[in-house]
């Protein structure tokens, strides 16, 4: 994205090795032992014996069931980014905008909380919220609003708002230094000429801030889809992801294989999206850059 | 009974890590020579605060080692992946469908040796039975948990969880990776079929128990159990009994039927260099005032034919050869050998 | 580009809403707020309901509460097993924070500046970590530790907990670098100072806001770490997270409440003390 890419790597460019080598060693030497297991019938590491095999690929592909499973985990990942882009948007406004320090204060406290809670305990609350007894349902009854319990466990929606509640903090976050670097003064131009304020934040406001919707909206879309622990205690094993199927391959059918081979295939499909979405990033600051 | 065994001295050990020294290169977790450690599993909880309080101490001096026990779950997994010459646990405790899938990847060894844990000619029948491998050394009876301030009363079978009026507080498990929901499966099948591995008849009956909340761990059962979110489910009787004392609304039943069976088992890894101490774990832990502690912490039947319980305890729990024979055993080489084919059914049944 | 955006304004007369928080549209402001608060409201509800279940004195989560107690802290404060997970999740977290932080603003630095070719691969690939599912991520590492036979030591884990907190401070830094302006460094160039020097008294100084962005995700990331601790942790070392998850399996009472208030309260102090000492403030405006 520099716009002197066509020069030589400088000095600067070594400071990449130290990163390069945790990754050589933490990730690419791990999943590689991974997607080799992927294409073996046996833990290399550990048997002797191991011979190559497509079964592990093969299941996936003969199977309706697993493409169905791949296309919920994707849905729920675009569903996910969607809202929490909607919600996170008008916080990280506020954030960017708001003067007072206090205030700021007590509102990256309120941001940052959900992702303190622990994933477990957040979770169980959530349970306590949304279940058929829970306060939710309680309350809209009590109030006379519904007289059947809503079903809002154990379906895509209540994995939909516990991924949004923890993650949104990860979107308000990215896109508050955005916002916060556009110039107030150009809203308040654009009020001026006689712009509404809906109008001036549409025109001039969003598009200003699309690099950070953009990287706000990779990171949450690349936490939603790999996600198991909400989507396994909100969605009781009634929705399946492939997070949850690797899950369980791992813990209650030992078959690492299969469950390496799922693991690549995600990464894959998500590598793809995120390199198409770089793209479009790429492209949207260079057209700033050239404006 | 230790005695038979012989001490268990500083030098065999020394010498035992010595022939291993090779191995040693190609082993992550070989104890030190003078320190001999006996890793093995456990469960968190009270029966994890109790073993790190009195009854693993207590082992550690009559024995002098050092138990290590990892009970950050799961644990196959993690043995899976250790090498088979240098496990990553000498003896490990976990449920009996695991353990079978376990023996049957090679990783623990199938059965117990009796000369090497005398204590095993008092336990009852089921414990090292051949639906068990390694040895049980607590069960548990997986019957129906039910609210007692609702009304349901004159529960006696199991088919009563068919019943239209617990629609909407009805619970069950993830049955691919819960242990319950797979015994329950397999008791579907005796209940609606021609015995327990009759699939087809468990899958109709599955499929007919909708709507149900199902979970994946029983601690989440329980809670469902105790705010009142579900009024008859699958349950085992410990998950009921632990709340003893508290004056909550909900009771166990064991159904007419039978009780399945949900039992503790250890087993011993082939590739452990502490074998002989491995064996006299096992041994400590069928101990009759060991069995009796835990016991009485947790609300395991215990395995030991000779414990004797509080009063209190002895009513409730599997105590009596009358009692034990009420358990119905799973045959887990069976169910998992067809595990993949009933997720895939499963998954299908309760998906939303 | 602050131009342009300025020139293509449109003018079109509306009293209508949102967002922009400005006195002389009272309607607008209040809908503006109101949506906020909502959406503060979502954010804290289920924090609400942790904290009734840490005082509720009932072993199970209960609406509406009974009581007040503190059982449930001095149970957690009580136990030693809580005790070491928690001060053993505070020493990986700050292990991993300053790791990833120097590796990961080094990395973005040579992203931004370093003229590498296939920048936007680098990027991608560095953001991968995030999209595997954790627990495969987890097993793999572990795997790996067997493998070269090195045991499951805490650098272990940090390094696992480094992998995927990695991402986080690389792209805070990235988003900063992106948007200063390269003249300064070249000016300070032009002016004599050799690239070290115009890196330590130029360069470090404007990114420091996002670096510290990063460090607060590293740390907060790091210290709710579950999946990846799972297979890493050794018995007698395991982190509050993992602590909690083998506790509530068996154990589902208002201690996991309890253990999640003084964690957030903890992450609060680390939070206060460093806005109080740099200012995170500055990393919002810039």
């Amino acid at each position: 994205m520099s716009s002197t890419a066509t020069t030589r790597p400088n000095g600067l460019a070594l400071f990449i090795l130290p990163s390069a080598l945790l990754f050589t060693l933490f990730f690419f030497l791990p999943i590689g032992l991974m997607a080799l297991m992927s294409v073996l019938t046996g833990n290399p590491v550990v048997m002797p014996k191991v011979a190559f095999t497509t079964r592990h690929y093969a299941r996936m592909i003969g199977d309706p069931f697993y493409l169905e499973v791949i296309w919920t985990t994707i849905r729920i990942g675009l569903v996910t980014t969607l809202v929490a882009l909607v919600i996170g948007y008008p916080l990280a406004h506020w954030m960017a905008r708001i003067r007072s320090r206090t205030g700021h204060a007590l509102l990256l406290m309120a941001v940052l909380a959900p992702m303190l809670t622990g994933i477990v305990v957040r979770t169980f609350a959530w349970m306590t919220l949304l279940s058929d007894k829970g306060v939710v349902n309680q309350t809209l009854i009590s109030l006379g609003l519904i007289s059947q319990p809503l079903k809002l466990m154990y379906t895509e929606t209540g994995i939909v708002v516990g991924l949004v509640h923890i993650y949104v903090p990860f979107m308000v976050l990215t896109l508050t230094g955005v916002i916060g670097r556009i110039d107030e003064r150009l809203e308040q131009a654009a009020e001026n000429l006689g712009a509404s304020p809906l109008r001036a934040f549409i025109e001039v406001t969003l598009p200003l801030s699309l690099p950070g919707i953009l990287a706000g909206s990779l990171l949450v879309f690349a936490l939603a889809i790999s996600a198991y622990v909400t989507p396994i205690l909100l969605g009781g094993f009634q929705i399946m992801t492939l997070p949850i199927l690797i899950y369980q391959q791992i813990s209650a059918n030992f078959n690492v294989g299969f469950a390496a081979a799922l693991g690549i295939v995600l990464l894959m499909i998500s590598l793809l999206l995120v390199i198409a979405y770089n793209r479009a990033l790429g492209l949207v600051s260079g057209q700033r850059e050239l404006q | 009974m230790m005695k038979a065994l012989g001490p268990l001295s500083r030098r065999r050990f020394l010498t035992a890590s010595a022939s291993l020294g090779i191995g040693t290169i190609a082993a992550p977790y070989v104890a030190r020579a003078d320190d001999p450690t006996l890793r093995i599993t456990g469960w968190g909880g009270k029966w994890g605060d109790i073993m790190k309080a009195e009854i693993g101490p207590a082992f550690e001096s009559e024995f002098k080692c050092k138990l290590q026990i990892d009970s950050a779950f799961p644990y196959l997994p993690k043995l899976q992946a250790s090498s088979r010459s240098a496990p990553i646990y000498d003896v490990m405790h976990t449920n009996s469908n695991e353990q079978w899938a376990a023996a049957e990847m090679g990783l623990v060894e199938p059965k117990i040796d009796p000369k090497l844990v005398p204590n095993l000619a008092d336990v009852y029948p089921y414990a090292i039975s051949d639906k068990i491998v390694g040895v049980s050394i607590f069960t548990s009876a997986i019957g129906l948990g039910m609210r007692t301030d609702k009304g349901y009363n004159g529960v006696t079978s199991w088919k009563e969880l068919w019943d239209a009026k617990y629609n909407g507080v009805r619970g069950g498990y993830v049955i691919p990776v819960n242990s319950l929901g797979q015994a329950f499966l397999m008791m579907c099948g005796t209940l609606f079929g021609k015995g327990q591995t009759d699939l087809d008849a468990a899958y109709m009956a599955l499929e007919k128990l909708k709507p149900i909340k199902i979970v994946d761990f029983t601690g989440a059962m329980e809670k469902m159990l105790l705010s009142g979110e579900v009024g008859m489910c699958v349950i085992h009787d410990s998950g009921i009994y632990r709340y003893d004392g508290q004056n909550q609304p909900t009771d166990f039943v064991s159904p007419s039927e039978g009780v399945l069976s949900l039992e503790q088992v250890l087993t011993i890894t082939p590739g452990s260099k502490m074998k002989e101490l491995a064996n006299a774990y096992v041994n400590y832990m069928l101990r009759p005032e060991v069995q009796k502690r835990l016991a009485e912490t947790v609300w395991y039947s215990p395995a030991n034919k000779k414990v004797k319980l509080d009063a209190k305890y002895d009513a409730k729990l599997l105590t009596t050869p009358e009692k034990v024979s009420k358990l119905i055993q799973v045959d887990w080489k069976w169910y998992n050998e067809r595990k993949d084919e009933i997720d895939q059914r499963v998954n299908r049944i309760f998906r939303a | 580009m602050q131009t342009t955006a300025s020139s293509s304004l449109p003018v079109a007369q509306q009293a209508a809403s949102m967002p922009v928080p400005g006195p002389t549209r009272p309607y607008g402001r209040y809908l503006y707020l109101a949506v906020n608060i909502a959406i503060l409201i979502f954010l804290l509800a289920p924090i609400a309901i942790v904290v009734v279940f840490a005082l509720n004195p009932t072993p199970f989560i209960q609406f509406p509460p009974v009581g007040v107690s503190l059982r449930w802290f001095e149970k957690f404060f009580a136990s030693r097993d809580f005790m070491h997970a928690l001060w053993f999740s505070l020493e990986v977290a700050v292990l991993t924070t300053v790791s990833a932080t120097m590796l990961g603003a080094s990395a973005a630095l040579a992203l931004a500046r370093g003229n590498l070719p296939g920048t936007r691969l680098i990027v991608a690939t560095m953001l991968s970590p995030l999209m595997l599912p954790a627990i495969l991520t987890g097993l793999a590492l572990f795997q790996t530790y067997v493998l070269l036979d090195v045991g499951r030591p805490t650098w272990g884990l940090v390094a696992g907990h480094t992998l995927v907190t990695l991402p986080y401070v690389v792209r805070t830094t990235l988003a900063v670098l992106h948007n200063f302006d390269t003249r300064l460094e070249e000016a300070a160039q032009n002016l004599g100072a050799s690239p070290l020097r115009t890196f330590f008294e130029v360069t470090l100084p404007l990114i420091k806001p996002g670096v510290l962005a990063g460090a607060i995700f590293a740390f907060i990331v790091s210290f709710d770490q579950f999946p990846v601790s799972l297979f890493l942790v050794s018995p007698g070392n395991e982190t509050l997270p993992v602590t909690l998850f083998n506790y509530l399996k068996f154990d589902l009472d208002g201690t996991i409440g309890a253990a999640s208030v003084v964690s957030i309260v903890l992450a609060f102090v680390v939070v206060i003390g460093l806005d109080r000492t740099v200012g995170l403030r500055s990393y919002v405006k810039l």
